[in-house]
């Protein structure tokens, strides 16, 4: 059960302390200016200084001074979004405050931070509004954007929309990121998704990934949907179409037979679980990627679930599909290991048995490097190493950030994703 | 592991394999590109660089290619060929790349494991370029490569070479059987497409430009030429083209009703520092006008096309040169300035005078400054003069393109005592500050009515804070995609001279005015100042 925005369950002294980060956030980071905090604030104080901040003094130097070009006039700003982040615990309170500062140049145009209390008696409404520049490359330029932290408390808690409408630039797309699992039946959550453009989640930390997967994929209805698990894949999924770049190695793609896919887990799989995807401790949902890769592959080819192999045992399943022209075996299988992140692909094998000739397609992780390797035609194999760090969660952001509100191709994904998941549990019973 | 057909697969492989027709066009697209962020991907390919072991290898094509091999643009099979006269090993060649990126790279130094899978890629072959048994060797190489690596007969040849040779090369080249493109080639595969690079200047005037484009057009077709510019790799210059047609505010009123002078400035604080032997044969006129300002006007100027397609935007930018008219020597004398720099102070340090400069004949009459009145005589420029003004030491380095809209119809605020309010100008700067600047009145607050004219500043750098690439990155990867919309067609190049000949004539012959002298650190002579005024104009001061 995911947490609920408001529910029973934080206490008065933990929801203090999630505060108390966050106050303090960006008081590390030397670049960032507080200019304005306020205790039992409200919104109209809140977004009236938010106006008064870039009024006739362009972007704001260290002392919060005006920023003027090198011939004396101040900067016009291009916003480009808003970013509303919600945290509703320690752990998330601890990865905002990274991932914000990591965010660096790549930036919402203005941050709204909500962190919703339902104990203590304090004041409804706290605020701290703080402004964030970077150097950015070349010509002297810096990139600035400003950060409200809010806490609303009691009921102003359940209206949360009502507190952040006000204080968004206007007219600019408004993605909001939920750091850690969402509670999609929260009516909360709920306004706040109807708010934005676009919600922002990581599929990795559903506790429930087929349920989370199958809400995500009916939420892109109403609002733009992205996840940086997917984000995760976006070299895998590089690496992935190079193979078929060359035109005579794209014609094996109709013929693949079998596609295997390992990932990481962190520790042994435990012994046979109901929950049989919470293999790895800390990671609610390693197997997101491999799902999201597999429903990538599946669908871009237009492959159809056609019967279960091995059901889901310990992390690892098997699947056939129906490929245009050859059936397709899918075998998804966990590696035990504490030198990639767990969740993170480790291999992915790409056999074509076709009537074009035999060939294997293979992506290795090995630390931070790839092999890339091609046997095909019966030529030399052709080889190589590639970098292959796993992104750290403010590039996957700021990644999302810049992409469009819509992505079709995710959305194939994930409901293929959910349908793979789903196929490989039926079998269960 | 090696996995080997199963006997029944490789008997129907042939029969596949003959239905392949032998360009690539009719291949369906990779359907896993759909919605990555690369959406376009060079084709295997193997990239010839003749003149291998030259500055230009080193300083920007090794670069070009690590980074965009870092941002993984390039397909695996990639080869590298360098051809030479220099005695090399592959291993020497490979060094010499090595070095190159790591002096001169945005990315240094080199990753070595990444380099060393890029390495085994990289060959060196030795020869002279007038030798034909050189190029059979090639032939024979690049044949080997199609077989090894798996570059399916597609090379992309890069002239980095004088001029000179490039006769001799591309001669070469054809006799070898190198030149010819798919199913036009006599030997070998007949796979693949062959295409070639050749650096500007494109010629010194219309008639070596002719002779020039004749026997690149003698071997290759037009569609297999790419005449680099690296000033067109420019992100700005890119952004010009969405400026203008992808957004719906601007172009209604990019034409002679709204517009009433378009200035060009290219602004240089250097003087000619080490290349004085260089630039006294050249002048600015031939170094900047030709190539860089003409193709700003025409990108500026020129109708949307029918589609954002090499072709088609090439024909419209040759359709803007083509309203140029060329002028008569008393038209020149009228609507041309040029200047020669003397000695002066350019951002606070000394600068000598043109003619003290190393390899500078002492009574040379280079211009190192040029002014231009242009018109362009089509249906939606008549009338409006374009500006075009470069030069070298000048106060600072700036790229700008300047619209002055015409003021507004009636002076209603002359009444409240308000005199004429200044004309809104648009400013698109290219360098060194991406952005666009937009000049209005607006109403100073208060009691009475007082008018000021305020300056909007938007930097592209203040909301996309990412590197941008290198131009000599994104064109080698234009030319591997195939896609010509930032090379210089012939046929632009010819209609440059042939709008620049005239001037050059008779400035040759003082016909057309004489060689005026400024200081440098001042923004060119006087004279440049008065072919503005004479029009009631003024030049910006960017």
């Amino acid at each position: 059960m995911a947490p609920a925005v408001t529910g029973a369950q934080p206490s008065a002294t933990r929801e203090q302390a999630v505060h108390r980060k966050l106050m303090s956030f960006g008081e590390a980071e030397s670049l960032a200016t507080p200019l304005w905090e306020e205790r039992d604030t409200s919104v109209r104080a809140i977004a009236s200084h938010l106006a008064s901040l870039w009024d006739a003094s362009g972007l704001p130097d260290e002392a919060g001074g005006a920023r003027v070009t090198e011939k004396g006039l101040p900067h016009a700003r291009a916003s480009v979004l808003n970013l509303i982040v919600t945290v509703v615990d320690g752990e998330a309170a601890d990865r905002v405050v990274r991932t914000m500062e990591g965010l660096g140049v790549r930036h919402p145009s203005r941050a709204i931070v909500l962190v919703p209390e339902q104990h203590g008696a304090a004041a409804p409404l706290d605020a701290r509004i703080s402004t964030h520049c970077h150097d950015a490359s070349g010509g002297g330029d810096r990139v600035c954007y400003e950060e409200v932290v809010l806490t609303v408390r009691g009921e102003a808690a359940e209206h949360l929309n009502g507190v952040v409408a006000p204080l968004l630039i206007h007219d600019l797309p408004t993605h909001i990121w939920w750091p850690g699992d969402p509670p999609f039946a929260d009516p909360v959550f709920d306004q706040l998704v109807e708010m934005g453009d676009r919600l922002l989640v990581d599929s990795a930390d559903f506790s429930d990934l087929l349920g989370g997967l199958r809400r995500l994929a009916s939420l892109r209805r109403r609002s733009g949907v992205g996840d940086l698990s997917w984000e995760r894949l976006a070299w895998w999924q590089e690496l992935t179409a190079q193979f078929f770049d060359a035109p005579r190695f794209r014609r094996y793609l109709p013929n693949l037979s079998r596609l295997r896919i390992r990932y990481a887990v962190a520790s042994p799989a435990s012994s046979r679980s109901d929950e049989a995807e919470e293999v790895a401790p800390g990671t609610p949902a390693p197997m997101a990627q491999p799902l999201l890769y597999a429903g990538w592959i599946a669908t871009r080819l237009g492959w159809r679930r056609h019967e279960t192999v091995e059901p889901l045992r310990d992390g690892a399943f098997a699947l056939r599909l129906e490929g245009r022209h050859e059936m397709v075996q899918l075998d998804v299988q966990p590696v035990v290991t504490d030198e990639v992140r767990p969740g993170d692909l480790i291999s992915v094998r790409l056999r074509s048995l076709g009537e074009t000739g035999a060939a294997e397609f293979i992506i290795d992780r090995e630390d931070d490097w790839g092999t890339v390797a091609t046997n095909a035609d019966g030529m030399t194999a052709l080889l190589r190493r590639v970098r292959m760090q796993s992104p750290r969660e403010h590039e996957l952001l700021s990644a999302q950030l810049t992409m469009d509100v819509v992505n079709p191709v995710y959305e194939d994904a994930l409901r293929a994703a959910a349908i793979l998941l789903a196929s490989s549990r039926e079998a269960e019973g | 592991m090696t996995t080997r057909a199963p006997d029944s697969a490789t008997q129907t492989a042939p029969v596949e394999e003959a239905r392949t027709p032998p360009s690539t066009s009719g291949i369906r697209p990779n359907p896993l590109r759909e919605g990555l962020r690369l959406e376009r991907m060079a084709e295997p390919c193997t990239m010839v660089i003749c003149g291998a072991t030259g500055d230009l290898t080193e300083r920007k094509l090794a670069p070009a290619l690590y980074n965009t091999l870092l941002g993984g643009f390039l397909p695996p099979e990639f080869t590298v060929v360098g051809f030479a006269r220099r005695e090399l090993s592959d291993e020497e060649f490979r060094a010499h790349l090595r070095e190159g990126i790591n002096k001169h790279s945005r990315n240094k130094p080199v990753t070595e494991a990444i380099w060393d899978s890029f390495a085994r890629g990289i060959e060196y072959h030795r020869g002279d370029f007038d030798d034909p048994a050189a190029y059979v060797r090639l032939a024979k190489r690049l044949e080997r490569i199609d077989r090894d690596r798996g570059t399916a007969g597609n090379r992309l040849f890069y002239l980095a070479v004088p001029p000179s040779l490039y006769p001799e090369i591309v001669n070469q080249l054809d006799r070898a059987g190198l030149a010819a493109s798919g199913g036009r080639r006599r030997t070998g595969s007949t796979r693949g497409w062959t295409r070639v690079i050749v650096e500007k200047p494109f010629g010194y005037d219309l008639g070596s430009a002719r002779t020039l484009n004749h026997e690149l057009g003698e071997v290759f077709d037009e569609d297999q030429v790419f005449r680099i510019d690296h000033y067109l790799g420019k992100e700005t210059v890119q952004n010009l083209a969405v400026f203008r047609f992808g957004n719906g505010l601007f172009e209604p009123i990019w034409n002679r009703r709204y517009i009433d002078s378009v200035q060009i400035t290219v602004a240089e604080t250097v003087g000619v520092e080490g290349r004085g032997e260089f630039y006294d044969a050249t002048g600015a006129l031939r170094d900047i006008v030709q190539g860089h300002a003409l193709q700003l006007m025409a990108m500026f100027a020129m109708d949307p096309p029918v589609e954002f397609h090499a072709e088609d935007l090439r024909d419209e930018k040759l359709k803007v040169l083509r309203g140029v008219k060329p002028m008569s020597p008393a038209e020149v004398a009228a609507n041309t300035v040029r200047g020669q720099y003397v000695s002066g102070w350019v951002e606070g340090e000394k600068i000598a005078s043109y003619r003290d400069q190393p390899n500078v004949a002492p009574g040379s009459q280079t211009e190192t400054f040029a002014a231009l009145k242009l018109s362009i005589d089509s249906w939606r420029w008549a009338g409006v003069p374009f500006y075009i003004r470069t030069g070298k030491a000048l106060p600072s380095r700036v790229t700008e393109i300047a619209v002055t809209f015409k003021q507004a119809p009636l002076a209603l605020f002359a009444r409240a005592g308000v005199p004429q309010i200044d004309a809104n100008v648009l400013a698109i700067r290219v360098q060194p500050d991406e952005g666009i600047l937009l000049r209005f009145g607006a109403k100073v607050p208060g009691q009475g009515l007082q008018i000021r004219t305020v300056n909007m500043d938007f930097r592209y750098g203040s909301s996309f804070a990412v590197d941008s690439p290198d131009a000599y990155e994104t064109l080698l990867l234009d030319a591997m995609v195939g896609d010509a919309s930032l090379f210089t067609r012939d046929d632009e190049a010819e209609r440059a001279w042939e709008i620049l000949d005239p001037i050059l004539a008779a400035w040759k012959d003082e016909a057309g005015g004489p060689l005026h002298f400024y200081g440098a650190g001042t923004w060119g002579p006087p004279a440049a100042d008065e072919l503005l005024e004479r029009d009631g104009r003024a030049w910006r001061r960017p």
